[in-house]
């Protein structure tokens, strides 16, 4: 089968980071139910790849796999990119408009004003702090929660969790030389740009496990500041290959002529 | 001469599951051919080859994550369909896939298997014979299976191979 394939890891962030586990808080779903995976939507699912090869016995067509890692209970994934930044900033914006009309309705404070200045002070939300190690993507942004409202330091339970990132796959397929996984860039915005992908050997059936490495981010509050805490995690998933002969679909055997009935006109007229 | 010509027929699953019709950019049938084929690009396609050449079929889903296999591959019987113009989505639900072209070699496989079952391991390869007529186009129906269900197999009759 020349086709790419996608299995999307689809983990319940909260839960998994809660218990320190992706074991039950992930569920792997592939396009290949028609080929014969199992287990669609759990944990535990065994994808099917049909290798073929031709008549004189060599491999026929590899096949490619793409992962892509979803969150749930986050920001759906549809959201365009700059959607959390777009936020940070309209919320910014709105509290200097606010800012300037305390500014001119008192020159005198009072605690009016400072019951005011609290409210401003919440409603712009939070930044994560930007560390060395935490540089990247979500160093600097504000949480925000699914809705997209920003969320002060006291009300992180709602934050929507960054997307799991997979950083390795590994494991007995990898290792058996099955398939040949990398990591990609790519223009695709859902998936934040980088994906992993593999290349199947079909010529050796039979059933090879092989594990991800899944990177979660847990919300963290040290010294007044906050964090997005890397935490790294395992899932284990395992490929089913077979392996069949190629065949010629008019003849079924050989190639042959094609199956144009003789000695007549197509085409009236002619 | 090239020995073999590749015709390649890209298929917009998506949008024709979601409008039940290969028609209407949902289909684009594409070949290397080396004698000016004719509509490129569309459901029309006529490949112009010569006899004793291959000519290989294959299908391509745009959205390369959604499969999409050639179920079957039929010629027309004599005075059957005519003309340029397509007869139209011609669906046909599974399991009663392509009656018109009863009595052909091209329907043999199929009908037996059920749908969707190892297509993936279909090679649609042929020569071209000697005893078709030059300058005629030999309609053939091409029918797509996309996944599985009652509406997954769709068809068309409007490509062509016509010899030199």
């Amino acid at each position: 089968m020349p086709q790419q394939l996608a299995i999307i890891v689809l983990v319940d962030v909260g839960n998994a980071l809660a218990s320190s586990t992706l074991e039950g808080n992930t569920y792997l779903f592939d396009n290949m139910k028609l080929h014969g995976s199992e287990n669609e939507g759990t944990g535990e699912l065994v994808t099917a790849i049909n290798g073929s090869y031709w008549r004189d016995g060599s491999q026929a067509s590899e096949q490619v796999l793409n992962w892509l890692p979803y969150s749930l209970g986050s920001i759906p994934p549809t959201v365009p990119r700059g959607y959390e930044v777009e936020r940070a900033r309209q919320t910014d914006e709105q509290a200097l408009a606010e800012l300037q009309e305390l500014a001119a309705k008192s020159t005198v404070p009072s605690s009016d004003a400072e019951a005011e200045l609290n409210r401003i002070r919440r409603s712009v939300g939070t930044r994560i702090k930007t560390t060395r190690r935490t540089r990247g993507r979500m160093s600097g942004q504000k949480i925000v929660d699914v809705t997209g409202q920003v969320v002060t330091e006291d009300a992180t339970a709602a934050a929507s969790h960054p997307a799991p990132v997979i950083t390795d796959i590994y494991g007995e397929a990898v290792e058996s030389k099955i398939m040949y996984p990398a990591e990609y860039g790519s223009p695709d915005m859902v998936t934040d740009g980088w994906y992993w992908s593999a290349t199947v050997d079909t010529s050796r059936p039979g059933t090879y496990s092989y594990m991800m490495r899944v990177q979660l981010h847990k919300l963290v509050q040290t010294n007044g500041e906050l964090r997005w805490d890397p935490v790294n995690l395992t899932c284990a998933s395992a490929l089913k290959i077979t392996s069949e002969p190629r065949r010629n679909a008019f003849t079924k055997a050989g190639v042959g002529p094609l199956p144009i009935p003789p000695a007549v006109r197509p085409g009236r007229g002619a | 001469m090239k020995t073999q010509v590749n015709i390649v027929a890209v298929v917009d699953v998506i949008g024709a599951l979601s409008v039940k019709t290969l028609l209407d950019g949902n289909l684009c049938m594409v070949d290397d051919g080396a004698f000016d084929s004719a509509h490129q690009g569309t459901a029309d396609l006529v490949t112009v080859v010569k006899p004793g050449q291959v000519v290989s079929w294959t299908a391509l889903a745009v959205d390369l994550q959604t499969p999409v296999e050639i179920k079957n591959i039929s010629f027309a019987p004599a005075g059957g369909r005519n003309g340029a113009a397509p007869s139209g989505p011609a669906m046909s639900p599974p399991g009663t896939q392509g009656t018109m072209t009863g009595g052909t070699h091209g329907q043999a496989h199929g009908q037996e298997e059920s749908e969707g079952d190892k297509l993936d391991l279909d090679v649609w390869t042929g020569v071209v014979p000697h005893w078709m007529t030059p300058g005629v186009p030999y309609q053939y129906r091409l029918e797509l299976q996309m996944y599985e269900g009652s509406n997954s197999v769709m068809s068309i009759d409007s490509p062509a191979l016509m010899c030199q």
